[in-house]
């Protein structure tokens, strides 16, 4: 699954630390999210469009 | 570019990478020169040798936590390396520990350490995310069907007289060995360094 998290993050000027700690995840997990190592839990999907308040489907997108 | 990029030069990164390797190369030397040296069994020097690693993983953690120190998840930093320091040490103190203490207390040892490292083991898995969380249930998939598939070709060749017993203390050795494989498999897998 591809997702924008990297420009997202990068429009707000977010280091991965940052939004690590917003979404209570590991630096090493932002990481694989954004690289596409990684594909997050509902629950974790959903904070993820919290904190950039945007709906999940604009910022996961299928393959 | 974000600070990520900006707080961690490629150059220091590359650097540190081949201090880190240069390390394990020099405690690799002085390991296997002092096996070779004490002229250990093979089970011995396979644990010796695995146990040394785990420790040395333990420091190299404990560096990287000092350098780039995380809160999140809140104590896993400090708890992975207390597993791995305590497991390259249960590996030891059965080679070593009756040469100043009996096998009953060595035992002793052996047990305590044990415990404090499940315990220790049980709280890293609660306290980790979702994804450290994934890493370790693959690492373990991944070790279970690697080892259940050696084990049994090892048991037939065995019960066929093709191959000489081993003991318990080789296997252990062997799984430990196999366990750290799969876990850098897993996580080299979702980017993890």
């Amino acid at each position: 699954m591809n997702n924008r998290l990297k420009v997202l993050r990068a429009e707000r000027n977010w280091s991965q630390a940052e939004l690590a700690d917003r979404l209570g995840v590991s630096r090493q997990t932002v990481n694989a999210l954004e690289t596409g190592r990684y594909d997050p839990s509902l629950p974790l999907a959903f904070r993820i469009a919290r904190v950039f308040e945007q709906p999940i489907e604009s910022i996961f997108l299928e393959d | 570019m974000t600070s990520d990029e900006r707080t961690l030069h490629p150059a220091l990164k590359i650097g540190g990478l081949v201090l880190l390797a240069l390390i394990g190369a020099a405690v690799g030397a002085a390991t296997a020169r002092f096996i070779d040296a004490a002229a250990l069994p093979a089970d011995d020097a396979l644990n010796l040798f695995v146990g040394v690693v785990l420790i040395g993983m333990g420091v190299v953690m404990g560096g990287i936590l000092a350098l780039r120190p995380t809160e999140v998840p809140k104590g896993c930093g400090l708890l992975q390396i207390l597993v791995l320091t305590l497991a390259g040490i249960v590996l030891i103190v059965p080679i070593y520990g009756t040469n100043w203490l009996s096998a009953e207390v060595s035992m002793a040892i052996v047990l305590g350490l044990l415990a404090i490292q499940t315990v220790a083991n049980v709280m890293m898995f609660r306290q980790a995310d979702e994804m450290l969380r994934r890493v370790m249930v693959e690492t373990g998939a991944l070790a279970f069907w690697v080892l259940q598939l050696a084990l049994f070709v090892y048991a037939a060749s065995e019960r066929l007289g093709l191959v000489e017993g081993i003991t318990a203390w080789g296997m252990i050795g062997i799984m430990m060995a196999v366990y750290m494989v799969a876990s850098a498999v897993a996580g080299a897998r979702r980017g993890l360094k």
